[in-house]
């Protein structure tokens, strides 16, 4: 049966910068993915270097750029809730839960993906984070909800007032390239960081091997650390 | 977007005043304006690069940026003025439509 994930997001970007890899990953894999973007990102300040993009050509450019980066993660379908950068915490919450909510019961997915509404690190992905998980709960639907985290941090979950058996971690070693195509994608905001623009094999060594997700809810116990789809099998 | 050429902006602004203009005004990570919409009585562009622009509107209000060093007038007629810095992130914008700009 065909697998699918959800993912639910604020910015183009976020999903290749936060957990590319894993969403190549399960792509490879035959998972049918779908990315919601809260926003274009049309308030970023990082406008190219030398500067390309301004203000008012930025949400086409980033749309451009992250439908690039859908193509190198095999994502293939797209959704944007056309709410503007930095302003989707003060959209109406019953609102934007509702939108997701209906967004979930139409792709009815096994994993949905999402920010953790504290651990997100800027506001916009704390308020898309929380919507989705009051959507979730609000679908009481069939799969798993996981949080995705930045970098290593959540090799050490404790210090977040988590366990081990809280996180699962995913092994991207060999979406590597996929990861940095999409980074590469993603040109007018990673044009100011010289590394994803070194040759391939020191661009590559610069990511690390996994991407750490919190376990937010599970339909099925969480039976192993390294597969957001447990209950399906390897 | 091109580096400011100080007389060019200053006849482009000519077009936008005596009438009310659409403005969007931002200094990027604190605050942003979009669609403000007022009478604009006077505007000038002042300084050596990077540029200064202060306007007076509705006869008691103003407004003012610093820090901008590029323009671009668009395909739609607006003025485009932001700041830029050496690694192309921008700091501050200030642009005027004569219509609202996309929310």
């Amino acid at each position: 049966m065909k697998r699918r994930l959800l993912a639910v997001f604020a910015h183009p970007d976020d999903e290749s910068f936060i957990c590319g890899g894993t969403l190549a990953k399960y792509a490879q894999s035959g998972v049918e993915i779908t990315l919601v973007s809260a926003t274009r990102g049309e308030m970023g300040r990082r406008m190219g270097n030398p500067p390309y993009v301004n203000r008012e050509t930025m949400p086409a450019v980033r749309e451009k750029e992250l439908r690039q980066a859908c193509a190198a993660l095999g994502i293939h379908r797209l959704i944007f809730l056309d709410i503007r950068d930095k302003t989707v915490e003060f959209i109406d919450p019953e609102s934007l839960t509702e939108r997701i909510a209906a967004l979930i019961k139409e792709v009815d997915p096994d994993v949905v993906l999402t920010f953790h509404e504290q651990l997100g690190g800027h506001p916009d992905h704390c308020a898309i984070g929380k919507a989705a998980t009051a959507a979730f709960h609000r679908t009481s639907q069939k799969g798993s909800l996981y949080f995705i985290t930045f970098g290593d941090a959540m090799a050490y979950p404790e210090q977040f007032g988590y366990t081990q058996n809280d996180v699962v971690k995913i092994d991207i070693r060999h979406q590597l390239e996929a990861k940095l195509a999409a980074f590469r994608a993603h040109r007018c905001q990673t044009e100011i960081d010289a590394w994803v623009w070194e040759p391939d094999h020191q661009a590559l060594a610069k990511f690390g091997r996994y991407e750490y997700f919190l376990v937010g809810s599970s339909a099925a116990p969480q039976l192993v650390c390294d597969d957001l789809f447990p209950s399906t099998g390897a | 977007m091109q580096t400011i050429n100080k007389s060019d902006v200053v006849a482009v602004i000519q077009n936008f005043t005596a009438q009310d203009v659409y403005i969007h005004s931002e200094a990027t990570s604190f605050v942003f304006v979009r669609n403000f919409r007022a009478h604009l009585t006077d505007c000038r562009i002042a300084g050596e690069g990077p540029y200064r622009v202060g306007m007076r509107f509705d006869g008691h209000g103003w407004l003012r940026m610093e820090g901008l060093t590029h323009y671009e007038v668009d395909a739609d007629g607006r003025l485009l003025l932001a700041g830029y810095d050496d690694e192309g992130r921008m700091h501050v914008a200030l642009e005027l439509g004569k219509e609202p700009f996309p929310e």
